[in-house]
């Protein structure tokens, strides 16, 4: 539902934004409880955690005393401090292993024998979290196939030829056969460590520092021609045990996407029990890499867009997220209207307006480049009901001619008064104007 | 490095925009906002990708210099709206750091020009007229708008153009032995930009 729609049954909401460093903080306890059962977690996103189980089965006796085990002690934890409920899934490998987590219960975790039957039960949608391919699916849904058992049955080459690399990855998840990790060896140069003399007590040198740290690594891997998909970050605090940390993510990681799980995981030691004296060395070490980050596509300029991704985040720490902005299309009569922003490097705000409705009376093409925020009252002087001179400045333009008026029904209802749109030519150029209630208003300049 | 020169109105805006278009097909592309009038929608409609356009507002005449470098160091095409007392040494070290870095920027003054010696090639407005309307009745469909080539960009050589622009990507710039006709027809528009 949109959030206007949201506001407008319930005024009385309050609309927070989604913090994942916060998350990542309460989800902190929960990673401990499981590391001290299973060692060798590896954090996917705040809420969610995956763990090999090779060697906990047999020191349990078993998948489902493990399983049963977790569920016992997560369960305790989320119904005593946090609330919520704690999901546990086993499964051969991470993706079937999520989905058997996401049937479970709080009480019967779901433990699947037959990894290749539970997966050819799936709808596809759930291949969107993993691998996104909005449109790759629902060409599969066109094309008959719902379930991944569907997807499984085709012949690989045939996606290969017509979906490329993400045909293939599709397919791999559908047969059981999870991205295979790469065994090859890292070299211990690879990894990147820093030591400070003065401990690092607050979050924003804590924070700095790890953003510092994150670019190096992702530099030196680039330069090797490998990008990681699992790292890990390491704290040594002056005083206490070192703390260690495992994150992995499907996807290769990006400067921001490992810049941010960096500062998650900092911000969740220091927060939640805090690093006794202060952080002394920091390190982030890659454990499993791939050659999928090196591969260029022909048509774009993925180091190009790197580089940007740093000169954007220099500019908005220069100037503050509001100031560093993308524009996407949404519905609406006014130039103003026509344009939802969001920040740069934050998730897309929800539109309010479907740009693709009909918007019968919405302002021609082209668009006016020049869009004031807000309305600017601005002198237009009538002859006879046709604008015959308009105030740019301190000079008076003559209007050579115009177009309009077009009539602008405003909400009644919410208090909006009607206004008539004018577009004006002079011998500097064109402009939109509005009129309402006998007073002229500036809404876009034809620059 | 090139040069706007006109007054507000005159269609340079959506010109620099349209320049961003073709970098943006490889690339992510850079607005820099003084005003924070700029509007997405114009350089959509002039080809330039939505997905690749980051607007930048920043009126503070003490960070425009930094924030600038900042942009110059990353991207590969930037349309930059120049705040009107910007010092020159700033200017003239930002115009080094783009010609060693190989970006394209499209820069437009809000004061009284670029001192000399920053761009390779000035664009000035001499003047624009529009077709689609008439005395309340139709549209604003196509603009002419007629330009100066100079600098070294120009070889040195003065020349005048005309661009056609009717709201789309397709941009036409058009021979300059038409302009003294268009420029006759909207002579009082010529003499006055000048």
């Amino acid at each position: 539902m949109p959030r206007r729609d949201a506001e407008a049954l319930a005024p009385f909401a309050t609309v927070l934004v989604r913090d994942l460093a916060e998350e990542a903080r309460c989800f902190e306890p929960i990673v401990e409880m499981v590391e001290n059962l299973v060692p060798r977690v590896e954090v996917m996103s705040p809420g969610l955690l995956f763990v090999p189980v090779v060697g906990a089965v047999r020191f349990y006796g078993g998948e489902g005393p493990l399983a049963a085990e977790v569920a016992k002690d997560l369960g305790g934890l989320t119904a005593d401090r946090r609330g919520g409920e704690a999901l546990v899934g086993i499964a051969d490998g991470p993706f079937a292993a999520r989905w058997a987590a996401a049937t479970a219960t709080s009480d019967e975790p779901h433990v699947v024998t037959d990894t290749i039957g539970f997966l050819s039960q799936l709808d596809l949608s759930t291949l969107r979290e993993t691998m996104g391919g909005e449109e790759m699916i629902d060409t599969f849904r066109w094309l008959g196939i719902s379930t991944l058992g569907d997807l499984a049955r085709l012949p690989r080459d045939t996606l290969a030829s017509r979906f490329g690399n993400p045909g293939v990855l599709a397919h791999r998840l559908s047969t059981g056969e999870d991205r295979p990790v790469n065994p090859r060896e890292i070299p211990p140069e690879l990894g990147v460590q820093m030591a400070f003399e003065e401990p690092l007590e607050s979050l924003d040198a804590v924070a700095f520092a790890g953003r510092n740290l994150a670019e190096r690594l992702l530099k030196r891997l680039r330069a090797a021609g490998v990008a990681p998909h699992t790292v890990i970050v390491t704290a040594e605090a002056a005083f206490g045990p070192t703390r260690e940390r495992i994150w992995r993510s499907a996807d290769p990681f990006t400067e921001k996407a490992l810049t941010d799980r960096v500062w998650w995981q900092l911000r969740a030691w220091v927060e939640a029990a805090g690093i006794p004296g202060g952080i002394v060395g920091l390190s982030i070490t890659p454990t499993d890499l791939s050659g999928e980050g090196r591969q260029l596509g022909m048509a774009t300029d993925e180091s190009s867009g790197i580089e940007v991704d740093r000169a954007l985040a220099r500019a908005q720490a220069l100037l503050g997220p509001d100031r560093v902005l993308q524009g996407r299309a949404q519905g609406g009569r006014m130039p103003g209207e026509r344009v939802v922003w969001s920040r740069w490097g934050e998730p897309e705000v929800e539109r309010e307006r479907d740009p693709d409705a009909p918007w019968p009376g919405a302002t021609p093409s082209p668009s006016p480049a020049l869009v004031p925020p807000r309305l600017q009252p601005i002198d237009v002087e009538w002859d006879d009901g046709m604008p015959s001179r308009i105030r740019l400045g301190s000079r008076w333009e003559p209007v050579l001619t115009w177009s309009g008026p077009w009539r602008l029904s405003g909400r009644w209802w919410a208090g909006e008064r009607d206004a008539d749109r004018y577009q004006l030519v002079t011998s500097v150029g064109a402009f939109l104007c509005v009129l309402s209630e006998g007073k002229a208003f500036l809404a876009g300049v034809y620059d | 490095m090139t040069e706007l020169i006109g007054v507000p109105g005159t269609g340079l805006t959506r010109l620099g925009l349209k320049l961003l278009a073709e970098p943006s097909r490889v690339a992510p592309v850079v607005a820099l906002d003084t005003r924070g009038w700029i509007s997405p929608e114009a350089a959509w409609e002039t080809g330039v990708l939505a997905e690749r356009l980051i607007i930048v507002r920043c009126d503070d005449l003490i960070l425009w210099p930094k924030v600038t470098a900042a942009l110059l160091e990353g991207v590969r095409a930037m349309y930059a709206e120049v705040p009107a007392r910007i010092k020159d040494h700033d200017l003239r070290r930002l115009t080094a750091l783009a010609r060693a870095r190989k970006v394209a920027v499209v820069m437009r003054s809000m004061g009284n020009g670029l001192p000399t010696g920053i761009a390779h090639l000035r664009l000035r407005a001499l003047g624009v007229t529009w077709e689609g309307v008439n005395r309340g009745h139709g549209k604003l469909k196509k603009r002419r708008l007629m330009l100066e080539a100079s600098g070294r960009g120009a070889a040195g050589i003065t020349r005048r153009f005309e661009v056609e622009d009717e709201g789309t990507d397709a941009v036409r710039v058009v021979s300059d032995v038409v302009v003294d006709q268009v420029g006759r027809a909207v002579g009082r528009a010529g003499s006055r930009s000048r």
